[in-house]
């Protein structure tokens, strides 16, 4: 008995742990893009890449004019925070004049000559002087073999402690901040505030104008007999599988007909009549019982007032999982609105176009070009959490019967 | 019952929202300034005889940019009467910003002048698209072709018909632009390297000069680059022309790059990326790892000023490019304001695209560092060069300085560009990755970049 | 009295019907008039030739129509009142929608984005009204109440409804939209339109429809074409005559600028046009034995010990089609196996599952240019999250095995070896939670009763998955793997967002669409794109059907 709990533990721990790991990969990107919106853009590219924004912590010391930059620096064998004063001194390598592996970086005004005046032969055959070079307060006879620069870094608490090493692979003392004022800033690049507006106008009308020819297609062929009825719902059947590159070039020269190229029209009213929509609609109409509908008929009701009065108060779950569906699409097009909506028409631009304009734009920004993606992906997140049913019901219905 | 409310209410919403969409129009224009929008009210609306309203554009490559491109529209907007501009800027660079101007023109959209890069003119201009304004020229007071670098001049002066130059003007080049190396003197420093700009002043900035500095800054470590340029044809076509070589033949109606010259700077480049492993892998984006204290020589335009000063927490500079066999072989980059075939006020629009390039909005322009005018006049260099950071902004005038003989960017007017540009980038890409040996590229690469001259 | 008053409507009804044919005859005459310009004449100036046709065929059978009706009128048919309500409503809908173009209505959207930022905070005002509304409902033991919340939740949403439309500019819309009106043309159009309104309501009206013997069929199928109408008008403009319409500018040279000559199969020509010839030996250059004018070397292979080289006039279509079976055959099973996989684990009735659910579908909902940026700046090869993860684990591996795997330097992008990987790895990541969510309601359709049976029957958890869940499945699997294929087949986005310049490095992710795309929208070479649109349209069919006849023969798909 205790063996089979143990077992049955061990599994479901076996299952959270995948379902955890594949969990982390799917949350990962976003969380990412999140922190990485908030941080400076020098620290997008800091490696190794930190998650949390951070910034390097500075202090004002006395007889220094701007704050200096702090670094977690090892001397004595004890680490601790000293500030970096002055950068770029001019420093030479020196080595040991029997084990050239062993080299120490020192600035080129700690080491002199050795009164000696002694020469060394290199490997390679020049000629260099032996140098009499200030090592941890000792008097070292080496070689230089090399140039380099270095940082001088003093402990804020005692001048008089300090430490000669390379700056770029030294380790600086870090915060964490956050910088939310790049959503700001890149509300006003590209004019980002009226292309939200924009996408915002555009999925409504879709959204609105899909659900209701759908709802009446849907009703038509679903309740009402008409001559045609069957022919014509196989050939809507028909176009659903249909792919959209297909109608890309002919729908772009029926725009330029219209004159609607680069204008809002183009991306609303070539899709508010959709197939699918129609066919779902259809559908969900044809399980709603007969007798209602008879009834309301004999009554001398119009089918106007059957439609809306019986039928589409008991399609509110299909109609809010197709508004889903048709929101996610109209929200994230982007091909569609890169043919037709022109680069140079600020005024019509929607988010997708944007962020491909940002990234051009801003292309050494990581932060801002990610501060543009999380103001586009973020909406659909948080209706999401709000209907968070019809989403998956809106991926389910079209998956479960085919 | 609150449904059938709110059906009634969705339907009035969007029945409402149609029609009040007109309105606006209206009131934009009454408007002046900023909205793009007018246009688009029918023409038989309110007719304003005397005022012309002229759209133009250019490629901004920055917030900064856009905001000195609006005020340079305001104040020329003052000072031409009669006359409403209508600033917009145009897409990026990587968002495909002429082909999309060709097809607003398909559809009667685009603007009436516009800034086009100068490898699109001859396409603009064989197309029909764009107007050849040399009549209106002739007959202007005070206009020279002369006071503008002459390489770009060439190109825009060109008649394709007669196959001569001069005998046509297509534009006037908004700025001119060239390559310098962005160091990042640090990481040289570190290395223990000779400093590029000293070896510049000394004249000993060759090829060879060149990667033992690059030699040295690798040698501090595997994630740290001597050398990085992003992926385009500018980079290559640097160390192609440096050794001597050209794109094209010498008359612009063949395949070059199968001369020993051409193949000679490929093979040094190659050495960078393959051999020696001192570059930035050939296709990454340069730019974070510059950014990020990285890369010690970054090749890049004068339009990539604005971005290092921005986010480099380094001590920088640039240099001019080292020398090879025929000199530093720097591209001279330009793009020019061209004006719309089907616009309705051709005269105001040479007007326009006068004052777009003069030497005081030049001036004003380049004050902002993005670019170098365009115009040869001290006014305009002076007021270029006090742009700091960089320091070394002399370099990017070296770069393009006649004794240097800089190659100007070309339209292709025997060939189609597009298509060379797509035969060329992948072949050459495939070199520097080490895919494709040089003898290999060598013997096929004509082959099929001629097919752009075939159409 | 009542006899005269019938005999006086009958009268009136006659009339009206008389009135009525006559308009149907002037109709058809009108149109034939018409389509007679525009054959002969090339009327109304600037049109394509092609628009020129279309307008003709449309213009005669719509006079054939009223020609029909008028005819069947004057027998007093009900066939003549359908025909008749039909090619009125159709006439009166076109007026309309020329009506709504001559006004530029729906450019208008335009400018309604204009003020709707500044407005769309006063639509917040409806919500407030709805809320008041539903409030009311609480009280629905006291009617009196509840009757004064729904009304006063009526007035406060109607009223800031009000107030949103007079923001958004509905009063300057209408001053210009009567503006407008005084325009001759449009002036005309008004009044045709009122002219088939006029005729819509004498067929319509009951008096009219008893007199010509209406039936409840007819009723119901008037008012099924009308609750079809919207959607069917838009269906054939927007989608039906674009498909064909397709199939035409692949026959020509069309570009951009509306300059077009047919040119027949010439496009599909060129893109197969193909040649194979034997080399010497392996390392000849294939210019020698083909004309380098025409043809790029596509591949050369080795068979029965002699080399080949296939050459193609449009080598990278052909690259391009690689490039795109490539990445389908590879994502399709990398997004719906680990999804079979987490369904399977996700369908065991362990707590929190909803939550595990709802975190594998966020990638679906989010758009692919974001998801793109996002995971451009993880591949980046010098600061990306991916190269250093993969260092943390080697470096790991380094520490435990005493190995020296260096560190990772992966060029995802710009590698002509992972590029397409990369794209893969992305696309497959975005689609996985959404083909989840597709097993998992596939497998809540399985039934209980059969894994309690094999349980009885000593089966393991193994065989329960092969035996039951795979077969029971198989109609998702089938649906999830072709919607798949029938997605990664499109594949653009992705491509077009993350690399740069869009398919490099080199060709190695130029896809079918990408290509269609730049021949279509860069080298304005819109016959030749559409010829490609069809060749693709062709392979996704035909993998398709592959897929559903496989499907077939396993049996299973009649759950």
């Amino acid at each position: 008995m205790k063996s089979f709990k143990l077992s049955r533990f061990l599994t479901n721990l076996g299952a959270y742990l995948i379902l955890t790991f594949f969990a982390l990969i799917m949350l990962f990107p976003f969380i990412f893009m999140v922190t990485t919106s908030l941080k400076t853009p020098d620290d997008t590219f800091n490696y190794p890449p930190r998650l949390l924004p951070r910034e390097g912590v500075e202090i004002s010391l006395e007889g220094f004019e701007k704050p200096v930059p702090l670094y977690l620096i090892e001397k004595d064998g004890v680490q601790s925070e000293f500030a970096l004063v002055e950068s770029g001194i001019p420093a030479g390598i020196y080595a040991e004049t029997d084990n050239q592996s062993i080299t120490y970086s020192v600035p080129l005004d700690q080491a002199k000559p050795s009164e000696s005046g002694e020469q060394f032969v290199m490997p390679d055959g020049t000629v260099q002087p032996i140098m009499d070079v200030l090592i941890n307060g000792n008097i070292v006879q080496l070689v230089q073999v090399g140039k380099t620069a270095l940082g001088r870094f003093i402990d804020p608490e005692d001048f008089s402690r300090e430490v000669f090493q390379v700056v770029r692979t030294s380790q600086p003392v870090t915060k964490v901040t956050a910088h939310p004022e790049n959503y700001t800033r890149v509300m006003t690049m590209e004019n980002m505030g009226r292309s939200l507006t924009n996408t915002i106008l555009v999925t409504l009308f879709v959204v609105i104008g899909q659900l209701v020819t759908s709802v009446m297609g849907g009703y038509a062929f679903a309740r009402l007999r008409f001559p045609g009825k069957d022919k014509l719902f196989v050939f809507y059947l028909g176009t659903i599988m249909i792919p959209f590159v297909m109608l890309i070039i002919p729908l772009y020269q029926l725009m330029v007909l219209f004159g609607w190229t680069d204008k809002l029209a183009a991306l609303i009213f070539p899709w508010i009549f959709s197939a699918y929509g129609t066919f779902l609609m259809r559908q969900f109409f044809i399980t709603v019982p007969k007798e209602i509908e008879e009834a309301a008929l004999i009554d001398g009701a119009s089918r106007f007032k059957i439609l809306y009065s019986i039928f589409l108060p008991a399609a509110a779950p299909a109609l809010a999982t197709m508004a889903t569906f048709t929101f996610l699409y109209a929200w994230n097009s982007f091909f569609w609105p890169l043919v037709i909506i022109n680069t140079g028409n600020y005024e019509n631009h929607v988010l997708t176009l944007t962020l491909n304009m940002l990234r051009g734009r801003a292309s050494d920004s990581a932060n801002l070009i990610l501060a543009g993606a999380a103001i586009s992906i973020l909406p659909p997140f948080l209706l999401y959490i709000l209907g968070q049913r019809f989403f998956i019901e809106s991926a389910m219905s079209s998956g479960v019967k085919g | 019952m609150s449904r059938k409310m709110f059906l009634v209410l969705s339907v009035i919403i969007v029945f409402a929202m149609v029609m009040s969409a007109c309105a606006p129009v209206v009131v934009e224009t009454a408007a002046p300034v900023e909205t793009a929008a007018p246009t688009e009210a029918p023409a038989t609306m309110e007719p304003e005889p005397m005022d012309v309203t002229l759209r133009w554009r250019t490629r901004p490559d920055n917030q900064a940019e856009i905001d000195v491109y609006s005020s340079v529209s305001a104040d020329l907007d003052a000072a031409m009467d009669g006359v409403t501009l209508v600033y917009e800027p145009g897409g990026s660079e990587t968002s495909s910003y002429q082909d999309v101007l060709k097809t607003e023109i398909g559809a009667g959209t685009a603007p009436d002048v516009f800034w086009i890069p100068g490898t699109d003119v001859a396409d603009f201009a064989t197309r029909g698209l764009i107007l050849d304004m040399k009549s209106m020229a002739d007959a202007t007071d005070g206009f020279s072709a002369g006071d503008f670098y002459p390489g770009p001049m060439y190109h825009l002066t060109f008649n394709p018909e007669t196959n001569m130059t001069g005998e046509a003007l297509w534009g006037l080049p908004r700025d001119v632009s060239t390559f310098a190396l962005y160091l990042n003197l640090d990481l040289i420093a570190e290395a223990g390297a000779d400093d590029p700009r000293e070896l510049a002043k000394e004249g000993k900035w060759t090829w060879e000069a060149f990667l033992d500095v690059a030699k040295k800054v690798q040698a501090l470590g595997s994630d740290v680059y001597g050398y990085g340029a992003n992926a385009w044809w500018g980079p290559y076509g640097v160390w192609i022309n440096s050794a001597g070589g050209n794109f094209y033949n010498a008359d612009r109606t063949a395949c070059g790059l199968d001369t020993p010259e051409a193949i000679a700077g490929l093979t040094f480049e190659r050495q960078l990326y393959v051999e020696d492993k001192v570059a930035v892998p050939y296709g990454e984006d340069s730019e974070p790892p510059f950014m990020a204290g990285k890369v010690a020589m970054f090749q890049n335009g004068r339009w990539a000023t604005p971005g290092v000063r921005a986010n480099a927490n380094f001590n920088w500079d640039v240099v001019e490019l080292p020398t090879g066999a025929s000199g530093q072989g720097n591209w001279l980059f330009w793009g020019a304001y061209v004006v719309n075939a089907k616009t309705e006020h051709p005269e105001e629009a040479w007007k326009l695209v006068q004052m777009l390039t003069t030497a005081e909005t030049q001036g004003k322009i380049a004050a902002l560092g993005a670019n170098i005018p365009s115009r040869m006049s001290q006014e305009a260099f002076d007021a270029f060069l006090t742009f700091t950071p960089p320091a070394n902004n002399q370099a990017f005038l070296n770069g393009i300085a006649d004794a240097n003989k800089p190659t100007a960017e070309g339209p292709l007017w025997a060939g189609s560009w597009p298509n060379y540009d797509s035969i060329m980038g992948p072949m050459v890409s495939k070199v520097l990755n080490g895919e494709l040996t040089i003898e290999d590229y060598q013997k096929t690469i004509c082959v099929e970049a001629n097919k752009a001259f075939e159409q | 009295m009542q006899l005269e008053n019938d005999q006086k409507s009958i009268k009136q009804t006659q009339m009206i019907i008389k009135v009525a044919t006559y308009w149907h005859f002037l109709l058809s005459f009108s149109g034939i008039f018409l389509l007679f310009i525009i054959l002969y004449e090339h009327g109304f100036g600037k049109i394509p030739v092609w628009l020129s046709y279309i307008a003709a065929i449309l213009l005669g059978l719509l006079s054939i129509g009223s020609f029909y009706s008028g005819i069947q009128l004057i027998k007093n048919r009900r066939q003549g009142r359908t025909a008749s309500l039909v090619v009125n409503y159709l006439g009166l809908i076109i007026s309309i929608l020329f009506l709504f173009q001559n006004l530029g209505v729906f450019l208008g959207v335009d400018a309604l984005a204009n003020t709707f930022g500044s407005s769309i905070g006063w639509l917040s005002g409806v919500l407030i009204g709805y809320l008041v509304y539903t409030a009311g409902d609480r009280f629905h033991y006291r009617i009196h109440i509840e009757e004064m919340f729904h009304k006063i939740g009526k007035y406060i949403a109607l009223i800031f409804f009000a107030i949103f439309l007079i923001k958004a500019g509905l009063i300057p819309a209408l001053i210009f939209l009567a503006k407008q009106m005084i325009i001759p043309t449009n002036f005309v159009i008004v009044f045709i339109s009122i002219l088939f309104g006029l005729a819509i309501w004498a067929m319509w009206r009951e008096a009219t429809a008893l007199y010509l013997n209406r039936t409840n069929a007819q009723t119901e199928a008037l008012e099924g074409y009308l609750f079809l109408s919207p959607n069917l008008i838009g269906f054939l403009i927007f989608f039906a005559f674009p498909l064909v319409f397709s199939f035409y500018i692949s026959l020509t040279d069309w570009d951009a600028f509306g300059n077009s000559n047919f040119i027949g199969l010439t496009n599909y020509f060129k893109l197969f046009q193909l040649n194979l010839k034997q080399l010497a030996n392996s390392s000849q250059d294939f210019f020698n034995v083909m004309d380098g004018s025409i043809f790029s070397e596509l591949l050369r292979f080795n068979m029965f010990g002699k080399s080949y080289v296939l050459g193609a006039a449009d080598a990278r279509f052909w690259i391009a089609l690689r490039n795109t079976i490539v990445f389908g055959i590879v994502t399709v099973p990398l997004s719906a196996i680990p999804a079979l996989f987490l369904a399977n684990i996700l369908n065991s009735k362990i707590p929190g599952m909803k939550i595990f659910r709802a975190i594998y579908f966020l990638p679906s909902i989010a758009a692919v240019v974001g998801i793109s940026l996002i995971w451009q700046w993880l591949y980046n090869a010098t600061v990306g999250y991916i190269n250093y993860f993969i260092t943390i684990g080697l470096d790991f591996i380094n520490n435990i095995f005493s190995t020296g795997y260096p560190q990772a330097q992966i060029r995802w992008l710009s590698d002509s070896r992972t590029a397409l990987l990369a794209i893969i790895i992305v696309s497959a990541w975005q689609t996985m939670g959404f083909n989840t969510v597709l097993f998992l309601a596939g497998l809540q359709n399985v039934p209980k009763e059969l894994y309690e049976a094999a349980t009885v029957d000593g089966a393991g958890r193994w065989a329960k998955f092969w035996k039951i869940t795979l077969p029971l499945l198989a109609p998702t699997t089938f649906f999830v793997i072709t919607t798949t294929t029938i997605q990664a087949f499109q594949v653009f986005e992705q491509v077009f967002i993350m690399t740069n310049p869009p398919g490099s490095p080199g060709t190695s992710t130029l896809t079918i669409v990408l290509y269609l795309y730049q021949n279509g929208f860069q080298r304005f070479q819109q016959g030749y794109a559409a010829a490609i649109a069809w060749v693709l349209f062709i392979v996704i069919f035909s993998v398709t059907l592959l897929q559903f006849r496989s499907q077939r023969k396993t049996g299973a798909y009649d759950v």
